[in-house]
């Protein structure tokens, strides 16, 4: 039984394996009263539990929650299978808010918004023969026809990411003497927030951001669980960036259920608002299948930092096709060194040389699968004639075939980035375009060990 | 004509707690033991009896579950619960801590060299197994993470002679992995076992494997080329089981790389050795239990291990820290 999830996501200490000892270890949060610890727990016939003080008042205990964010962060038990975690975001899901929308009054009715991913988008394009716009606007066409009200490309967002990193990174190496750990600097996107939340913020002001059902179309698994992350739940709205998360494969599968081929769709016009479009193409951004973070801040950090124009990118393949370097050298002094690191083996690598303080990195593409986003848990499988590595080229092929937009360069993301900061101001733009990382307690418990 | 197991010494080598493994270094010289004090003691001969010569302490947090050393017998690999892999390089006569490998989920239960010496296996109870390479500074990388097994990994096994890598585990399989471009994978899964796979062995010439389990059986292995001799896949069949001899899980195996007898470590406290039929069929070996202790150790035997050099020198580990150094001597 093959994990969908990436090597590097991993519930630890997880086994399917129930022993009569072992509970499920995620404490529950207990008001701690003061005085004498006895006390008794009675339970009802309707399986109640009541807590008997010693003057014999009953009190009613609460029940137990696990929530699926507490199970992320626990080393687990109960809800170990997978399938748990797995179809609470699935396209099943999907249907069932289309259909629930057809029925509600116009006021309870969502809007539905899908974002699809480039990747995704050209995993469906290879396995129906078309190129990544025309599956694009088919991809339109089918969502629409089932309800969804507008369907945008993750490249939009995924400008504002870039932008962001390339920024960060320049004011990172300009620390980088007084703050040791300003560098390297690590490509977060993986797997990185694509910046949804500005889509819930700027769309249809005057709507109800619990109005917005939005769903995203991603090549892996992992982005499931990082939909359902605590960060990327907008407090004020009392609702999720993304609410929920479908991959490549599931797309795939809805077009089945529906008895559809992607190539006999009728194409639509592409929606403009969220997305990089030029006429009826969509537009994507030049480097590597996993978002070309590397590409773009080396060339930003190089034109800043050291007034270079760096137009093509030599990279070097060291241990493998998964790690490979980008230097910029001056005058014979190596002065920029960036690595992608794609694959469980290479970062358990780029982690024990982190921790020595022996990586020579000042930015490494961090993606948790071997050949990155193309590549995905979450893509298209290849068809049983098909050799698994023919496919993937046949996928790159046509993801390299979008147009690219320099970041810089995309007016569309520039208006925004204007009116939106004014409206929200530096500070907030920040907080709601970053996110934080959380180090997780391992909870080592005796009753978990297996001999 | 009867052949003789004779027990020559024995000794308690961690007191108060469980030694849980035992390994006999390449020159035959020394013996390396591990256990739940999270302390490896290396033994040398003194005249008749085994002395302690170094105690290595504070490298672990918990229990050692195995050591094992390198080809040319100055490092040692200590598999850990506490989910790490230490390297130890020998100095004079005394043994440092030269680097320890992270990486793994939960308790390493077992590391294995390759016989270049470049490469090093461990595999643990998050069910992977991990290839590692050394370079000429001593650093160590991982080359791969092999996730085969879909259960707790217990013992991983190099071949004598190639670059190709066994592993046992709880899941009852057996895993033979080979390189492929620049990543290990699978090859070849060995099913046939009913219950846990806790030890591996290669033969002498290693063309053959031999596996023990918790179902009470040993199973022979060989590797055999598919009709026509093509491609790189090659399939491993059981060619022989052992079974009806053990009264309870065998938890481990050794095969002597001199004369090819097989040891076995039984939980029913016996040790026993099997002897291998000359005129039997290659591709149908026939084994006969050619000698037997049945009360060896008071407890579980829980290893044993031949001596790379001296034809008939065997060492077994009990449950309750005892060694045990026995002399196998075969009427032929």
């Amino acid at each position: 039984m093959v994990s969908q999830f990436s090597g590097v996501l991993q519930l630890t200490d997880l086994d399917d394996f129930i022993t009569p000892s072992q509970e499920c270890v995620k404490p529950v949060k207990v008001e701690k009263k003061q005085g004498r610890s006895v006390a008794k727990i009675q339970i009802e016939d309707d399986g109640s539990y009541f807590q008997v003080k010693q003057d014999g008042g009953k009190q009613k205990l609460e029940k137990a929650k696990i929530t699926l964010n507490d199970c992320l962060a626990c080393s687990g038990c109960i809800t170990s299978a997978e399938s748990v975690l797995i179809t609470q975001q699935s396209h099943e899901e999907i249907y069932r808010v289309l259909r629930s929308n057809k029925q509600a009054g116009v006021a309870e009715q969502k809007v539905v918004v899908v974002s699809v991913s480039p990747q995704s988008r050209a995993s469906l394009a290879a396995r129906y023969g078309l190129s990544s716009s025309e599956a694009g606007r088919r991809l339109t066409a089918f969502f629409k026809g089932l309800g969804v009200h507008h369907v945008f490309d993750t490249s939009f967002s995924r400008t504002f990411s870039l932008l962001e990193s390339q920024k960060e990174f320049v004011e990172r190496f300009h620390r980088k003497e007084q703050d040791k750990q300003a560098l390297p600097m690590l490509a977060s996107a993986c797997p990185g927030n694509q910046l949804t939340s500005e889509t819930r913020a700027q769309f249809h002001k005057g709507l109800n951001p619990q109005q917005i059902y939005h769903v995203t179309v991603m090549p892996c698994y992992d982005k499931k669980l990082e939909a359902s992350r605590p960060d990327f739940y907008l407090e004020e709205a009392d609702t999720r960036e993304v609410d929920c998360v479908i991959t490549s494969g599931e797309v795939l599968k809805m077009l089945e259920e529906e008895k559809v081929l992607l190539s006999d769709v009728e194409p639509a016009p592409l929606d403009t608002m969220f997305s990089s479009v030029c006429g009826d193409e969509l537009l994507g951004h030049a480097g590597s299948g996993s978002g070309g973070y590397l590409h773009h801040v080396f060339t930003h950090a190089a034109r800043q930092l050291f007034g270079e124009e760096v137009k093509e990118l030599t990279y070097k393949t060291l241990k493998n096709k998964d790690f490979q370097e980008v230097t910029l050298e001056r005058d014979g002094v190596v002065v920029l060194r960036f690595a992608t690191t794609y694959g469980f083996r290479n970062i358990q690598n780029l982690v024990q040389k982190l921790k020595r303080g022996k990586s020579p990195y000042h930015f490494v593409e961090v993606m948790a699968c071997p050949s990155g986003c193309l590549n995905g848990g979450g893509q298209v499988k290849p068809l049983p004639e098909q050799n698994n590595k023919e496919l993937l080229q046949q996928v790159e092929d046509l993801y390299k075939e979008e147009r690219p937009l320099v970041p810089e360069e995309d007016q569309h993301v520039a208006e925004l980035y204007q009116s939106w900061l004014q409206s929200v101001g530096e500070e907030r733009a920040r907080e709601l375009l970053h996110t934080q990382y959380h180090a997780v307690d391992k909870a080592t418990n005796g009753l978990l060990v297996k001999w | 004509m009867k052949d003789t197991l004779a027990l020559l010494q024995k000794f308690n080598a961690h007191p108060d707690s469980r030694c849980w493994y035992v390994a006999w270094n390449p020159k035959g010289t020394l013996l390396a033991s591990c256990g739940g004090d999270r302390a490896i003691r290396i033994w040398g001969r003194e005249g008749d009896s085994w002395e302690c010569k170094t105690v290595l302490q504070d490298g672990h947090q918990r229990a050692v579950r195995k050591v094992a050393w390198s080809p040319c017998g100055n490092y040692l690999a200590s598999a850990s619960f506490d989910a790490t892999t230490c390297i130890w390089k020998k100095k004079n006569d005394d043994f440092e801590c030269l680097t320890v490998l992270e990486g793994h989920e939960n308790e390493v239960k077992c590391a294995a060299w390759a016989p270049s010496g470049n490469l090093l296996a461990t595999c643990s109870r998050d069910k992977s197994v991990w290839i590692w390479e050394v370079d000429e500074e001593d650093e160590y990388e991982c080359v791969s993470v092999v996730n085969s097994h879909t259960q707790d990994a217990k013992h991983v096994v190099w071949h004598p002679t190639q670059e190709l890598l066994a592993s046992c585990s709880y899941d009852n399989n057996v895993c033979v992995y080979k390189e492929e471009d620049d990543d290990w994978e699978c090859r070849a899964t060995l099913e046939g076992h009913t219950s846990t796979v806790w030890g591996l062995t290669f033969d002498p010439s290693g063309q053959r494997l031999a596996s023990c389990s918790d179902d009470r059986t040993v199973k022979i292995w060989k590797e055999c080329q598919p009709g026509g001799g093509q491609g790189t896949d090659t399939a491993w069949k059981c060619v022989c089981t052992l079974s009806g001899f053990h009264g309870r899980t065998v938890y481990d195996i050794a095969w002597c790389p001199l004369t090819g007898a097989l040891a076995t470590a039984c939980g029913d406290d016996g040790v026993r050795v099997f002897k291998e039929d000359e005129t039997a069929d290659p591709d149908q070996p026939v084994f006969s239990l050619s000698a037997h202790v049945p009360k060896a150790h008071s407890q579980d035997v829980n290893c044993i291990a031949w001596n790379p050099k001296e034809a008939g020198l065997l060492v077994s580990r009990s449950d309750n820290g005892e060694i045990a150094v026995w002399n196998y001597q075969s009427e032929v």
